[in-house]
């Protein structure tokens, strides 16, 4: 579970993220949307302990971030917009680096599993990343998060740049993730994704959280016509 | 997490082709080094043990001969090429290969390998020391400085940071994959070396403890240039930084420290030039007695003195001939001149080697220096140390040519000729370096320094660890 508590932070008189207060429970799925430089990154950054907040906490399965840096990064994964991995090592390779190093020991034949689950082909396992495309790569990400045993799954934009199979494949792996009790928290500019795939959505500007809804409650119309207004807001008083 | 870093850091390693294409020059060169030296080292013996025996037979068939012309004939004593002389060749190609033993003067070693080659030899030889000093550290520069700027640049940082990567576990694992390599290719060219060495039994006795210890100084070296390259990489931003600031460090430590060492040695304490030391030495050979003078101040004295201690009026009654006594007399006041003057030299000596080690705190090639070709009997120290066994050797020589004619004539007798066979019962010159416990001893500081360069660098990297 992620909660976020009047979560500020200030670079000089810059404002990056203006009291977010938000809550994702196991199972669900929050999309952020919201234009560049709206706060989407800098809350996920503060969510993993990249940086520190001016004011406010954030908590991982009642856990604060800050104070528990280790603790907290056990429980979550992250998948950033461009996941880059070491592109002289297989898919193999990479996963059990990356698997190793959050303390997990697994065999081959159960990393090649955890693969598999991620949707990649079995023919990619051995195969170096070097000739992996984006959207291949991100499915190794989120058998990173399967093979992790993650709670929390942090996503930074990961559909951005796949092509519309890719990115559909890639909802289908966050729906089953969700409904394994994953809490995801998603940084997107894509509507549709976000509408399809989220429990619930949140439309960010300027630092600040301006509208919550719960997806079933909203049509995709709907969800559309309230970003515009949230866009443009913006544009009307200057 | 450490083994999980090494082993993925060496995978990398290993599939990159400049790494490949490095670890393999490097290799074919330690190879092609290793089989010149082997072969200079077993060329030089086989020359030093032809010329050691073909002087000594000339020595001992001089037939029947007056012994102070056998003092001026004069013999030679060779300096052997130690086997650890094949891993580092030291000053050995500058220091010369024998010294002229001849009566009444103290002769410096000549025939250095550099004297018989062009001026080509500036451009130095591929050997092994030059391999293990320069090449080496280079070849960890290339290995390493993208260690950790590879990360952020290839954009794994941030997911190696969200998986919760401790950073000294990470620092380790990096560590020990750059450190593997070195450390095996290091020790094949020991092994190898051992080997060649053990299967040249003809010449010298090869220590695998004074090899063992080498090899060990050397992988200390080697840790020092890993943490410094370690420690640029983990504190800039770009590889491109990371490696001009590397090898900036490696042409301070390697090429220009020693060089100002050098100069500022020299500047320091001088050595005279030749005409100088040449000068000082018969200024105060002409102080004292000369043996082939029998009318000087010093000779009257010493005549005087003797006929006082034996209660006789004249020379004649003498139980030995005075003219061979003096000249003995002679002899010895002239190694005392000699000794004062090369006692001046070794303090220069030692004063500018106390420069290099206080400099060797911004070098740690100093220390490594030092202490290689002093393991390998290849430094100045087992220069001097041959150098004064052959002083030692000389002295004793002329006093065993004196003393035969001072007991066999009397004083006025001329033409006296010893026998054929007398030359024989002169000890032939044994010289043999010193064991290694001495060599350790004597090197403590640069052990220190070395030392001092290993834990300063540790704990800079470690330190670094936590600002990662």
């Amino acid at each position: 579970m992620i909660i976020t508590n009047n979560l500020t932070k200030k670079y000089g008189d810059q404002i990056a993220l203006d009291q977010l207060t938000l809550k994702v429970g196991e199972g669900e799925i929050y999309c952020l949307l919201g234009a560049n430089g709206a706060g989407k990154s800098t809350t996920i950054n503060l969510l993993l302990g990249f940086t520190e907040p001016t004011s406010g906490n954030a908590s991982i399965n009642q856990l604060d971030v800050h104070k528990n840096p280790k603790a907290t990064k056990q429980l979550l994964a992250y998948i950033p917009e461009n996941l880059m991995l070491y592109p002289s090592l297989t898919a193999v390779e990479n996963l059990d680096y990356f698997s190793g190093i959050s303390g997990k020991k697994l065999s081959t034949p159960i990393l090649k599993d955890f693969l598999e689950e991620a949707g990649l082909q079995s023919e990619a396992f051995d195969k170096r990343i070097s000739a992996f495309s984006k959207g291949m790569r991100q499915k190794v990400g989120i058998a990173i998060a399967l093979a992790k045993d993650a709670k929390v799954l942090l996503l930074d934009e990961p559909t951005s740049g796949l092509d519309p199979k890719a990115s559909n494949e890639f909802g289908q792996l966050l729906q089953k993730l969700r409904d394994k009790g994953v809490a995801t928290l998603m940084a997107t500019h894509d509507l549709f994704r976000a509408k399809e795939i989220g429990t619930h959505v949140g439309i960010m500007k300027d630092g600040r959280l301006k509208q919550e809804f719960i997806v079933d409650n909203i049509t995709l119309n709907e969800l559309e016509m309230f970003y515009l207004d949230t866009m443009t807001y913006k544009e009307e008083t200057l | 997490m450490i083994s999980k870093t090494f082993i993925k850091e060496t995978k990398e390693l290993f599939r990159e082709g400049r790494v490949r294409i490095s670890l393999f020059i490097v290799l074919l060169l330690l190879g092609v080094a290793v089989w010149i030296s082997a072969k200079q080292y077993q060329n030089i013996n086989e020359q030093y043990a032809m010329a050691k025996t073909a002087e000594r037979e000339v020595w001992d068939n001089q037939g029947e001969k007056n012994p102070h012309s056998a003092a001026h004939y004069g013999t030679y004593a060779f300096k052997p090429k130690y086997p650890l002389s094949l891993v580092d060749q030291g000053v050995d190609k500058y220091a010369g290969t024998s010294i002229f033993l001849e009566a009444h003067k103290r002769n410096e070693a000549q025939f250095s390998a550099a004297a018989d080659q062009t001026g080509l030899a500036r451009f130095g030889d591929l050997t092994p020391d030059f391999i293990l000093l320069f090449i080496i550290p280079l070849l960890i520069i290339l290995l390493g400085y993208n260690s950790f700027t590879k990360e952020s640049e290839m954009g794994t940082l941030t997911l190696l940071k969200s998986q919760g990567i401790s950073s000294f576990s990470w620092m380790m694992g990096k560590w020990s994959a750059l450190f593997f390599p070195i450390f095996v290719k290091t020790a094949v060219l020991f092994l190898i070396a051992g080997i060649v060495l053990n299967n040249l039994n003809d010449f010298g006795v090869f220590n695998w403890t004074s090899l063992g210890v080498m090899f060990l100084v050397y992988i200390g070296y080697y840790i020092i240039f890993i943490n410094i390259v370690l420690l640029i990489s983990s504190l800039v931003k770009k590889s491109g930084i990371s490696l001009v600031l590397s090898l900036c460090v490696w042409i301070l430590a390697c090429l220009a420290a020693p060089k100002a060492a050098s100069n500022i040695a020299e500047s320091k304490h001088p050595y005279p030039t030749r005409q100088e030391f040449a000068a000082n030495v018969l200024k105060d050979k002409k102080e004292g007695l000369d043996g082939h003078d029998p009318w000087s101040k010093e000779s009257k004295l010493l005549e005087k003195k003797v006929l006082q201690e034996y209660g006789v009026d004249s020379l004649h009654q003498l139980p030995f001939n005075f003219s061979a006594y003096r000249m003995q007399k002679g002899e010895e006041h002239e190694a005392e001149v000699y000794f004062k003057h090369y006692n001046y030299l070794k303090e220069q000596y030692a004063n500018q080697s106390k420069v290099y080690r206080n400099l060797a705190a911004i070098s740690p090639y100093l220390p490594t220096r030092f202490l290689s070709m002093a393991i390998a009997s290849t430094d100045y120290d087992t220069h001097w140390d041959f150098a004064d066994a052959a002083e030692t050797y000389r002295i004793a020589t002329q006093k065993f040519l004196n003393d035969n004619t001072a007991q066999n004539t009397r004083y006025g007798e001329r033409g006296y000729k010893a026998s054929a066979n007398f030359w024989q019962q002169l000890p032939a010159f044994a010289y043999e370096p010193p064991e290694l416990d001495t060599v350790l001893h004597r090197n403590s500081s640069n052990m220190m320094v070395l030392g001092i360069w290993l834990f300063a660098s540790f704990g800079l990297m470690f330190f670094t660890t936590k600002i990662i």
